[in-house]
């Protein structure tokens, strides 16, 4: 009895913890009748969780399942920061009256005991654990707007592909420990070294079942077919959730299995990773150019995102780590704010293709100058974030190997044709005119004005200073 | 004996598996789907865990299947009104499958159990509890907040909408 | 090897027969209470008080006309009946009837298979029971048997989730799923009182769990008060509406064989099996010791089977929306409360 005291204080996972109650406080929020605090309480446990993370004891290993380095406690942050962020922007549809808060916050809050997991896992298991988790409150988030048909469609599909991901990262997961004979990420990297290169073939399926698994959860082409229908049909903030969140945490779990049990066996993957990562970049970025739909196109566009992310996979190395760092805080924080511009003009106009950006600069110059700089970022052109990210992101690549040239040129054509369909809604606010209706004129809260200058404020001030977040040591 | 029992047991998964994908009655693909979980609890038998196989049967034939065979006869599946897919789809999904097929058996024969996998005892109740609440306690603690978003879930699903009510 | 595979298909044909033997005199007896209860004789015409009635009822049966309708699936419609009536008969396979009988020298396990996970052995066959009634309800292609099956499946699913739970707590207690070893840990002091003799019984430790595991027991076999099923004034005749001859004979059979086996089970379970109370200061012959453990092990499992009846014909039926809510607002949470009180018991008398 004692001994799991002294287990208890010494090893914290504090976060964890926090959110996890959150989640249950939340839940019980119609019962007890608090649900117009609810919002409130659980802003305030979210950033009591920030704080708890960073003060998180380093390298502590938790019952030899979560490792806390200072990789899982930085992107734990990150990620515990954009879901701050995410809480503070989709207050109005929560209480536009459509969706119960109560229910959709616990969900979301659980879904981040998951991605918290995933970033610092040490052991196969807490992985599946944490994906599984991460995704089930989202499959069914996702079909939060019953009413809604495109909404089931999106929460169907979801579940289907995900559950067919997650049997493919069983098998994977099963092959590696029937050749390994350990879950523990650094055995497995041992035992890998150990065999040098003779390594059986039942370990090499297991990784490629793997990284199958882990493709479709980070939605890299070919297995990225779900993901504009359930981009599409979910309410707008599941799906920016989705879209941050939930690919920032498939990532930093995907990074962090193959950057420290695979790279020794980088040989049978790397090939196929790279060409996994072309075939993102351009099916992404060229079917993105057709479509009609903003948020259609945002889905397009983030799967796009995924291929230059996966760069980084491939690279394994520790500048790696700072490039996936900053390429998921700049493609999170832009993708949050423009998710946030397109629910109110969606809001305003009541549908959310690109038609519907047509002269906001007259009816809303702060939206179109948010949405403007979002979309830069995206693009990945100076002064914004997304320009330092991409550039730090290829030039680490090629500095470290620069065989992968040809992978560079195709990322860099991939940005180029990005720029088009970016800029489509640029012009869209600015170029046309046309008459306007009244009821268009409606103006947002004064709270958004403020939230959106403000997340405008973060991705100019973090690409002009991006030292912030490279200045931390020994990630 | 056991190699005799094994190959039946794995002749009745093989072939009602196939009956699960080739039957154009849904209530027969359940069914099928069920002989191949009995199957599948046959082999957890023969390798000594019975918990497992015992475990299988009463969640996936004895609940799961149930509730599929609930919905397929409320919304009276019974006959085959899913249009066929195409047939470069067919062609398609038969050369990737075939291709993992290969692929797995290739990584199969090479192999060899590994040290310290196989053990007497490992399927029984108690060796089973012990790990579970020792080694693997971290996870089985943390799976509880996977099963309560599910829970929540299936709650929030089946309520009406806020401004329904 | 060999004598002990003849012995064990011995044993195997013996519980069999008297499994379908109970079943078989569970209907004159259940004619014959009701007829006590409603002050009435009862059937008195085939041998002296109606011994022969079952076997007349059975003959009668076979020699009905064969009735399956045009637009039923042929095959399902025949296994239904068949696949409840296996699953019946199967669970009798783990339940010890009584100590080992001791032939001269060598000890013959009055139990077909000791498996150590005998208690979900049971749970597991009584899962896949469900399968015979929605088969039958759905091939029948009636909308009345369909909706027979659906109520029947449902409840049995509902129902089983607290009898589950009220089962861990006394697996908690016993640390065995074993039924020979829940068995044999019932033979000892009853709160170590060394008078008590023999009377170690888990109801005394148990009293909500075999509440809780009695309420399931009948809805597991579709009883009064939970009879939703075979509804008559709803459902015409219930999922086997469509059924005649032999093929309805056996969903009737198969859930008397349902009775005959959960009161097998909650004897075992919570009555102490073949264990007699003060029988050890007879200081009897050990195989008649065995013998007295074997007859009264199926006087309880009399008992029982008289008491479902005298619920079934004092207690009206429940409303299907009450029965669920039963089920899983009252009897999952009691379970619950039950499996906590349990947890605390054990730390404070550890």
């Amino acid at each position: 009895m004692s001994k799991l005291k002294e287990n208890f204080n010494d090893k914290k996972m504090t976060a964890v913890i926090i959110l996890s109650c959150l989640g249950i406080v939340s839940m019980l929020a119609d019962i007890f009748s608090y649900k117009k605090a609810l919002w409130y309480i659980v802003l305030a446990g979210v950033a009591g969780a920030i704080v708890a993370n960073l003060n998180e004891k380093s390298n502590a290993i938790i019952y030899d399942m979560l490792l806390t380095d200072n990789y899982a406690i930085w992107f734990s942050t990150l990620i515990l920061a954009l879901v701050l962020l995410w809480f503070m922007v989709s207050k109005d549809q929560y209480e536009s009256g459509v969706y119960n808060s109560s229910d959709n916050y616990a969900l979301i809050l659980f879904a981040t005991v998951g991605a918290l997991i995933l970033t610092s896992f040490s052991d196969l298991t807490m992985m599946f654990l944490g994906i599984e988790i991460l995704s089930i409150p989202l499959f069914i988030l996702a079909g939060s707007n019953k009413k809604d048909v495109s909404s089931n469609e999106a929460s169907l599909k979801y579940f289907l592909a995900g559950a067919f991901a997650s049997g493919i990262l069983l098998f994977g997961i099963t092959f590696i420990y029937g050749s390994t004979g350990t879950f523990k990420l650094d055995k497995i990297a041992d035992w890998a070294n150990a065999a040098g290169s003779n390594l059986p073939a039942l370990f090499y399926t297991g990784i490629l079942l793997v990284m199958v698994g882990l493709a479709f959860k980070v939605s890299a082409a070919p297995f990225h077919f779900w993901t504009p229908d359930v981009y599409q049909g979910s309410p707008m903030f599941v799906t920016a959730f989705m879209a941050t969140i939930v690919k920032g945490a498939a990532f930093a779990g995907f990074f962090r299995l193959f950057y420290t049990s695979f790279t020794s066996a980088s040989g049978s993957w790397a090939l196929i990773l790279s060409i996994l990562i072309a075939a993102t970049i351009l099916t992404g970025n060229i079917i993105a150019v057709y479509q009609s739909s903003v948020k259609r196109m945002l889905a397009y566009s983030s799967i796009a995102q995924a291929g230059y992310i996966l760069l980084t996979v491939l690279l394994s190395n520790q500048e790696a780590k700072y490039a996936l760092l900053l390429y998921i805080a700049s493609y999170g924080v832009s993708t949050i704010t423009a998710f946030t511009v397109l629910y109110h003009v969606e809001k305003i106009k009541g549908t959310d293709t690109f038609e519907s950006f047509t002269s906001l600069s007259q009816t809303h110059p702060l939206l179109s100058v948010v949405m403007t700089i979002a979309m830069l970022s995206l693009a990945g052109i100076p002064p914004t974030i997304g320009f330092f990210a991409k550039f730090y992101l290829f030039s680490s690549v090629l500095k470290s190997n620069t065989s992968y040239l040809w992978l560079i040129m195709v990322s860099v054509a991939g940005s180029l044709v990005s720029v088009y369909y970016y800029f489509r809604v640029i012009i869209a606010m600015y170029g046309q005119h046309e008459p306007i209706i009244s009821s268009e004129k409606k103006q947002i809260p004064a709270f958004y004005n403020v939230l959106l200058l403000l997340l405008v404020c973060v991705i100019i001030i973090l690409g002009m200073m991006p030292d912030v977040l490279m200045s931390i040591d020994n990630l | 004996m056991e190699q005799i029992i094994f190959i039946i047991l794995s002749l009745a998964a093989i072939i009602s598996a196939l009956v699960v994908i080739f039957s154009n009655n849904p209530v027969y693909s359940v069914l099928s789907l069920v002989i191949t979980f009995f199957s599948i609890a046959g082999h957890f038998v023969l390798l000594n865990a019975q918990f497992l196989a015992i475990v299988n049967v009463i969640v996936y034939a004895g609940a799961i299947m149930v509730l599929f065979l609930f919905v397929i006869m409320l919304l009276n599946l019974n006959k085959s009104s899913e249009p066929s897919a195409p047939l470069i789809m067919k062609v398609a999904s038969s050369v990737a499958g075939g291709l993992l097929f290969i692929t797995l058996l290739g990584a199969l024969r090479q192999s060899e159990a590994s040290a310290g996998l196989s053990g007497g005892n490992i399927g029984s109740v108690e060796s089973l509890g012990r790990t579970l609440f020792t080694n693997f306690l971290f996870p089985f603690e943390v799976s509880s907040v996977l099963f309560l978003s599910a829970m929540i879930g299936a709650v929030m699903l089946g309520k009406k909408n806020l401004k329904d009510s | 090897m060999e004598i002990m595979w003849i012995e064990k298909i011995l044993l195997v044909v013996i519980v069999f027969a008297i499994s379908l033997g109970t079943a078989a005199y569970s209907t004159l007896a259940e004619r014959k209470v009701s007829a006590f209860l409603q002050d009435r004789i009862g059937p008195n015409r085939a041998g002296i008080f109606g011994i022969l009635q079952p076997i007349a009822d059975g003959v009668k049966l076979f020699f009905k006309e064969e009735i399956i309708p045009a637009n039923a699936d042929r095959f399902l419609f025949v296994l239904g009946p068949s696949l409840f009536m296996i699953t019946a008969l199967m669970t009798s396979a783990v339940i010890p009837w009584g100590k080992p009988l001791d032939l001269g020298g060598r000890m013959f396990d009055l139990q077909v298979t000791d498996i150590n996970i005998g208690v979900l052995y049971v749970f597991a066959v009584v899962s896949i029971g469900v399968y015979g009634i929605m088969i039958g309800g759905w091939a029948s292609n009636n909308k009345y048997s369909l909706m027979g099956a659906l109520r029947a499946s449902s409840q049995m699913i509902s129902y089983e989730l607290a009898m589950g739970l009220s089962i861990i707590a006394l697996i908690m207690m016993s640390g065995s799923m074993s039924l020979k070893e829940i068995v044999a840990q019932q033979s000892g002091e009853l709160y170590g009182i060394s008078f008590l003799k023999g009377m170690n019984w888990n109801i005394f430790y148990q009293p909500l769990g075999f509440l809780i595991f009695i309420v399931c027991a009948f809805a597991e076999c579709n009883r009064t008060p939970f009879d939703l099923p075979e509804c008559e004034a709803e459902l015409v005749g219930g999922y086997h509406t469509e059924y005649s001859s032999m093929k309805l004979g056996l969903y009737l059979f198969a859930e008397y064989v349902n009775m005959f086996v959960s009161s097998a089970m909650m004897a075992s379970l919570y009555f102490g099996g073949y264990n007699v109370p003060f029988l050890e200061m007879l200081n009897l012959p050990y195989n008649v010791e065995v013998f007295v453990g074997v007859l009264a092990f199926f006087t309880k499992i009399i008992f029982f089977i008289f008491f479902f009846m005298w619920i079934r014909w004092t207690i009206p039926r429940f409303r299907y929306d009450q029965l669920m809510k039963l089920g899983w607002k009252v009897l999952i949470p009691l379970a619950i409360l039950n499996i906590l009180l349990t947890g605390f018991g054990m730390i404070l008398t550890k």
